[in-house]
């Protein structure tokens, strides 16, 4: 038994299979006994958190190189609910905390918000990318309004992630897709973050116009303002005008700095000199407001006071509003609208419209409820094989190799999507089931064809029988999943996606490695 | 009794190759018919038609008759099904399909909803355009014709003979195609409808029926030894072999898995893998029977 062992070990298509093994498991680098501390998801620009110096993790870094947060001021953190009590019980305003993470340490000075503009989650315990599907979240699908070159689109691309990114998102997927009739569409997947906070940055063009007597004197983005305000000091709830009480709740102002470019302060004084000066409530003002304009629709409209008139200042104040049912959220309301204005000002207008043609929301509950489930599933239906395999051959030498190379095949599967940076969803896992089943298949084919294939062949012509068949079917499949990669914008990729990888590893690397074994362990029984 | 199906199979391989034709006109009849009546050759869910399903969990219970009569009341005009979604044996969860795509519209069919259950909810909701149902039906209907193509092509090219190749695709179109009708009969009692997953499953099938209709294919055209009949046979054992242990997964993974998504995979799967028995082992046996005899006669 010792020398079939050591015969086995020394084959080459099992020491191929093994190699590429250890390469997966190091690629998944699964944590057993847990990670600890909590994951550091997103950190928004010029909050607490990046001020002291906490940086975004970028979306291709692997999920266990993110930083963790271990320990904040000493007490140790070792999971959400941890994080949570800390910050709803000891945050205080306008203190200083220290938060130490396995990067290093931070000392974060808490604003009156007590938003620290850090989005937390549990830490992970492997290299493996939960999808939407898994973990919840948002998916939406752009479509142009009009035809677009490439280019455009990978701008447009480009822009969207900018602005997401902007806004404090970085975990997020932005890909483009096509459908067989070549409308080009854009695929958008971010984890943890639902649909009503992102529809807006989204589905708006994002066209921001300032505008005096209909005159454009400046647009958003770079090329006419050069600095946003987004740190306290000059931005946030209007001090002077605060929230009043409307008809149906309440209101709020917002404020915010920018700073425009020489050229863009010049043609607001060229117009602005044009305009006469009235008074009003013994305050001077010129005759026409400034009208903020987004995609075409007003925003709001700002009195100009008298002493600009002619002045070409290149310190503006932008401000809107926002209303609520309680003060508390209409002050909630007004600064995520900031916060939004804030980011369509800094990335500027999209080159194309987009129009939201599907968005779906996951929530993050379902999730796990459903990530247990499959796990449930997913091994009961492998005792399920294990049993009908048993009765047919009623040999432990054929079962055992048999299940250890489709959990092998479902190990390579996931140790490549974990180093390609590829979510796993519910398309990756019906990818999974189908390599899994026809990897099944194909084991039995070579068992039937090798072990009680004819008696006059020898094994080596044995196995040639057995791979030819199973070449053939996987060529077959292949064909038929090609098609599949480019159909449907883009949805069923993932499948196709997930398809061809698994049975391609199945078949050139575990099936031959599953042949050598049982061949060692059973020819001349 | 044994023997006697063996000699019928053996003997009147002719007569049964009928079986599946016989099936083949029947389901392309239902489709026919589905056609005729709806408009669509498949009962379409809201992710192809368009519309939107918000699924909420059963724990506190939901009185589902009771949810769905009054939300008919309240939309009269609404496409509006309510459906369970059970785990086990255990209804988890209860989704409602409707044709509501506009946020308005979702948010009054949720306000309907937390009125009538009286306490918060925890809601999922999946919104898909018509616009992109439609297309995306379209789409995958050409890509499944490009997949036929190319699969012919490759079997051709494996086996270098024509017959076969025609052999495997019609086994798994006939398969996909009686599949489909008994999928909408099934679903006029139960009330399901294809999903966009759906459509994968009928491309998983693709796979599986490629499996063993390549297996006899070799055995058949490339094996010298025994006779035709025993080379049917040690092919029909192994492929039976698979089918049974895919059948046996499937099975599981239908009556456990919460996931509606994923149920409809594997109800799909589970009737198609029973049609492809048919199609294997009775149609594409039959045409290589025939074939082979003419080319032995010549």
């Amino acid at each position: 038994m010792n020398i079939k062992i050591k015969r086995i070990l020394l084959n080459t298509r099992v020491i191929v299979l093994i190699v590429f093994l250890l390469f997966a498991l190091i690629a998944i680098n699964p944590k057993l006994f847990g990670n600890d501390g909590v994951s550091i998801r997103n950190v928004v620009t010029n909050s607490s958190a990046s001020l002291a110096g906490i940086e975004s993790p970028s979306s291709n870094l692997m999920p266990l190189a993110k930083e963790r947060i271990i320990a904040i001021n000493s007490q140790e953190i070792s999971s959400l609910e941890d994080y949570n009590d800390f910050i709803i019980t000891k945050l205080a305003p306008n203190r200083t905390f220290i938060f130490e993470t396995d990067k290093g340490s931070y000392s974060l000075k808490v604003n009156d918000e007590l938003d620290l503009g850090l989005k937390i989650s549990d830490a992970p315990t492997s290299n493996l990318r939960k999808g939407l599907d898994l973990e919840g979240g948002t998916r939406a699908l752009l479509k142009p309004q009009e035809e677009v070159s490439e280019e455009v689109l990978e701008i447009t691309i480009e822009n969207l992630k900018q602005r997401l990114n902007v806004y404090g998102l970085s975990d997020i997927v932005v890909r483009s897709a096509s459908d067989l009739s070549g409308d080009n569409f854009i695929l958008v997947e971010m984890a943890g973050v639902t649909e009503e906070e992102v529809k807006d940055l989204l589905s708006k063009q994002g066209k921001f116009e300032a505008k005096i007597s209909n005159e454009t004197v400046f647009f958003g983005g770079e090329k006419d303002i050069t600095y946003v305000c987004r740190s306290a000091d000059c931005s946030g709830i209007d001090p002077n005008r605060g929230c009043s009480r409307g008809d149906n709740g309440y209101a709020c102002r917002f404020f915010f700095a920018i700073t425009l470019t020489p050229e863009a302060a010049q043609r607001q004084a060229d117009v602005t000199d044009k305009l006469t000066v009235s008074t009003e409530d013994g305050d001077t003002y010129l005759s026409e407001d400034l009208v903020l304009l987004l995609d075409d629709k007003e925003v709001d409209s700002l009195r100009i006071g008298a002493e600009l008139k002619g002045r070409a200042t290149t310190n503006i104040q932008i401000s809107g509003s926002g209303v609520g049912t309680t003060e508390a959220e209409a002050v909630t309301n007004s600064l995520d609208n900031m916060k939004r204005l804030q980011t369509i000002i800094i990335t500027g207008s999209l080159p194309v419209k987009l129009d939201v043609v599907k968005m779906d929301t996951i929530s993050p509950s379902l999730g796990q409820e459903f990530l247990d489930n499959v796990l449930l599933v997913g091994l009961l239906a492998i005792l399920a094989v294990i049993t009908v395999v048993l009765i047919r051959y009623r040999k432990v030498k054929i079962v055992v190799p048999m299940v250890l190379t489709m959990v092998s095949e479902i190990i390579l599967i996931l140790g490549f999507a974990a180093l390609v940076g590829w979510n796993l969803d519910l398309a990756a896992i019906a990818g999974i089931i189908i390599v899994v089943g026809t990897g099944v298949d194909h084991l039995i084919i070579i068992t039937d064809e090798t072990v009680k294939g004819n008696v006059s062949y020898d094994w080596k012509r044995k196995l040639k029988n057995a791979m030819f068949i199973v070449f053939g079917a996987y060529l077959t499949t292949c064909a038929g999943m090609i098609p599949l990669w480019s159909a449907g914008a883009g949805l069923l990729k993932g499948f196709a996606f997930t398809t061809i990888v698994g049975i391609s590893f199945g078949v050139l690397i575990a099936r031959p490695a599953y042949a050598a074994i049982i061949e060692k362990l059973l020819k001349n029984d | 009794m044994r023997k006697k199906l063996q000699a019928v199979y053996e003997k009147k391989y002719k007569l049964l190759l009928l079986i599946p034709f016989i099936l083949l006109v029947l389901a392309l009849l239902q489709l026919g018919i589905q056609y005729s009546m709806t408009g669509d050759f498949v009962n379409k869910g809201v992710s192809l038609k368009g519309g939107s399903t918000i699924t909420i969990s059963n724990d506190p219970l939901v009185d589902i008759d009771n949810l769905e009569s009054y939300l008919k009341e309240q939309f009269p005009r609404g496409d509006i099904n309510v459906r369970t979604i059970s785990s086990g044996g255990r209804v988890v969860s209860v989704a409602i399909d409707s044709d509501a795509q506009e946020t308005e519209e979702i948010e009054i069919l949720i306000n309907a909803m937390t009125d009538k259950i009286g306490s918060e909810i925890e809601y999922n909701i999946e919104v898909m355009g018509s616009s992109l149902g439609k297309s995306f039906f379209k789409e995958t209907l050409v890509a499944l014709l490009i997949a036929f193509i190319l699969m012919g092509i490759v079997v051709l090219i494996y086996f270098r003979t024509f017959v076969p190749s025609i052999a495997v695709i019609l086994a798994a179109f006939s398969d996909m195609v009686v599949t489909l009708a008994i999928f909408n009969i099934v679903g006029s009692f139960t009330g399901m409808k294809l999903s966009t997953a759906g459509i994968a499953a009928f491309l998983m099938l693709i796979g599986y029926s490629v499996d063993t209709d390549i297996l006899l294919s070799s055995r058949l055209l490339k094996r010298k030894e025994g006779s035709l009949m025993e080379r049917v046979y040690g092919a029909m054992r192994t492929g039976l072999t698979m089918s049974s242990t895919t059948l046996m997964a499937v099975l599981i993974a239908m009556i456990f898995v919460q996931s509606e998504v994923i149920k409809q995979i594997m109800v799909i799967l589970f009737i198609g893998l029973l049609v492809d028995l048919v199609m294997t082992w009775i149609q594409n046996v039959g045409i290589l029977r025939l074939y082979l005899e003419k080319k032995k006669s010549k």
